[in-house]
């Protein structure tokens, strides 16, 4: 799907459907109809805008018939990188209660920077390893922000 | 409080003794790192230090911790122009055109500028604390709920009106902003809502997180999708703005001063609002609209100064009334009650020498912040030269330490992947990205006000057409959503063009 027309009227319906989920989701939320401003009335509104808004793109994209211009979707090559990228991004995240925060830091840097370029080993190492000492020295120990430590904990 | 040039002299004699310059160029140090690190805003910064200011006078100490406030008003635009990281709202309008600069082998004249606009409206700013404070305190006064969400409600139709002619699409972004920010308990009763039995959303979607996913998670993953050596293509030329540049800004940064200082006289009224105003008037102002978002100069000294001006005016309320407009001044009006000074308008007649003489350390932090921070422009333009291999990881580490220490919830780092993603998108299919911002930051206030005002009304809605102030700002914001429905029923092209509505 690279041109722009399909790519709005995909995106106008999901929107739209997203704005229903919304409408549907705001019926259920219990309040004092009494009050000013129902607790359920803003999301309402904000549904209803939300499905508006996506059924009047998708409207106006498919009834559009002039010169349609591409999206610049990335190649395989590119969403193998972005996949991977997110993956050890996901880990990281994943990883930062069990490992703690320095660890986990000089894992995914050293990690990702050796994904994104092979001949970059030792530079991978060496900034895994600053990375996670910054992390510990400046914000755990200087700053006392309270970051998970893993094994590194009391 | 009233204006007196003995009381300012003897303050400068004050703030020019070697002690409180040495305690005024430390907080302004401190307050550029705090702006450039992630993960750690001014507030919380001036909180952690807040203990430790108690081993010297409370003038020196509460001249540091003002310097570290309006230094990290400075130092929070690096890393919006340089790696596309706004490490606070108030740094996205920022981030728009100084990254495009930055992209254009112009950071050096993106970081300059931003430093010369917050030094001239910084300094504006203290001239109109210094001299109209008292007049201007009453200004703030006039505002109530009403004013606030009138105030709000043309901001957010101000910057729908900047996605040009995708406003079907600025109007999509403005609902998921909103959306998301609806997320968790009503700020007023409590009730849980679009929450979906998770308890992890009952606390809501910070909108920090929010901001760091949409540009910098997004923006690595547009450099990763194309295996960049680089963040920038281009190579950097030149280190600072002509002098053509900068006269080209004066306007700008007069205008942005005044935009920035009123609006920050407002409780509530942070840096994010103005910034996103000035910036939307200064395209208005503009000769050239079509060049904001693809690097106009002024895009980058508008929001630049508004929020340093903000960071004045808000001086107003707190000394005038001990009225804090936003976080950071909660904190340093709890550094001034921490030495027994009570603000507000007897602080004035109890302590003149130390309210005068912090008064005139702001104007001398703000020659201090000039003269620390051109010098260090070329050394923040040259973390582009990092491969982009080696820097695109320590955007995304920066990434994750501001989401995480927001609240220390892991949450909030998968909620920045989430709109990482989201911006990724967007951005592919020509979404605007500062109307889902804006809508983000301006939600909750948007909706207290709104229910603090028909709670006075008694449920009408004529109360904002009703009361002057607020009557204007609806009728300015009516008149931006007429003009864009015109545009709309007008326009025959596709949803694409996001900056060249008004060409």
């Amino acid at each position: 799907m690279r041109g722009q027309r399909r790519c709005d009227i995909a995106a106008g319906a999901f929107i739209a459907l997203l704005g229903a989920v919304v409408i549907v989701a705001a019926s259920q939320i219990r309040g004092d109809v009494e009050e000013r401003l129902p607790p359920r009335t803003l999301p309402y509104v904000v549904g209803l805008m939300t499905l508006a808004g996506g059924l009047g793109l998708a409207v106006k994209s498919f009834r559009f018939h002039g010169e349609d211009p591409s999206v610049q979707w990335p190649e395989k090559d590119g969403w193998i990188r972005i996949g991977v990228n997110l993956l050890l991004l996901a880990l990281f995240t994943a990883l930062m209660d069990p490992l703690g925060m320095p660890i986990a830091t000089g894992l995914y840097v050293a990690g990702a920077i050796r994904y994104m370029d092979r001949r970059r080993v030792l530079t991978a190492l060496l900034t895994g390893a600053g990375s996670a000492a910054v992390v510990y020295y400046l914000f755990i120990r200087l700053l006392g922000l309270t970051f998970p430590l893993g094994p590194l904990g009391p | 409080m009233l204006f007196s040039w003995d009381l300012l002299l003897t303050g400068f004699a004050d703030a020019l003794s070697w002690s409180n310059l040495f305690w005024a160029l430390v907080g302004c140090l401190v307050g550029t790192l705090i702006g450039v690190l992630p993960g750690i805003g001014p507030s919380a910064g001036i909180a952690i230090l807040l203990p430790m200011t108690t081993m010297i006078p409370p003038t020196s100490g509460i001249i540091m911790m003002a310097a570290i406030y309006y230094g990290a008003m400075y130092g929070g635009s690096t890393t919006a122009i340089v790696v596309n990281i706004p490490g606070e709202a108030s740094s996205v309008p920022t981030a728009i055109d100084g990254y495009e600069m930055a992209k254009q082998g112009r950071a050096g004249a993106a970081l300059g500028i931003s430093a010369i606009s917050s030094f001239v409206a910084g300094t504006l700013g203290l001239v109109g604390l210094t001299f109209f404070a008292p007049l201007l305190a009453n200004f703030a006064l006039a505002f109530g709920p009403p004013e606030y969400f009138a105030l709000m409600f043309m901001g957010l139709s101000l910057v729908i009106s900047l996605s040009g002619r995708a406003l079907l699409k600025g109007m999509i972004a403005t609902s998921i902003g909103l959306l998301a920010s609806l997320i968790g308990q009503n700020p007023l009763t409590g009730a849980a809502r679009l929450t979906f039995g998770v308890v992890d959303l009952m606390a809501g979607l910070n909108f920090i997180s929010i901001i760091i996913g949409l540009f910098a998670v997004s923006e690595v993953m547009i450099n990763v999708e194309r295996a960049a050596t680089h963040i920038y293509a281009t190579k950097i030329r030149g280190w600072m703005p002509t002098w053509a540049e900068i006269r080209q800004c004066t306007g700008t940064m007069i205008r942005s001063s005044g935009i920035g200082f009123f609006l920050g006289l407002l409780p509530g009224c942070a840096p994010a609002v103005t910034t996103f105003i000035a910036y939307d008037v200064e395209k208005r102002f503009s000769k050239h609209p079509e060049r904001f978002g693809k690097g106009a100069i002024e895009g980058v000294a508008a929001p630049e100064g508004a929020n340093n001006a903000t960071s004045s005016g808000g001086f107003v309320p707190l000394f005038a009334f001990g009225l804090p407009t936003g976080p950071a001044l909660a904190v340093l009006m709890g550094g001034l009650m921490m030495y027994g000074l009570q603000p507000g308008p007897m602080l004035f007649q109890t302590n003149p020498k130390f309210v005068w003489a912090v008064i005139a350390s702001m104007y001398i932090g703000n020659v201090i912040l000039l003269v620390l921070n051109l010098p260090l422009v070329g050394f923040w333009a040259r973390i582009a030269l990092i491969p982009f291999p080696v820097l695109g990881p320590l955007i995304i580490l920066c990434s994750v330490i501001g989401a995480y220490s927001i609240r220390f919830m892991l949450f909030d780092v998968w909620v920045a992947l989430l709109f990482g993603g989201i911006g990724y998108l967007m951005r592919k299919l020509h979404f605007p990205i500062a109307p889902l911002v804006l809508a983000t930051v301006l939600a909750q206030m948007l909706e207290t006000s709104l229910q603090q005002s028909l709670l006075i009304s008694q449920g009408s809605w004529l109360i904002f057409f009703n009361r002057p102030i607020a009557g204007f700002f609806m009728a300015l914001a009516l008149a931006s959503i007429a003009r864009g429905i015109w545009l709309q029923v007008r326009s025959h092209a596709p949803e694409i063009a996001i900056d060249d509505a008004d060409e």
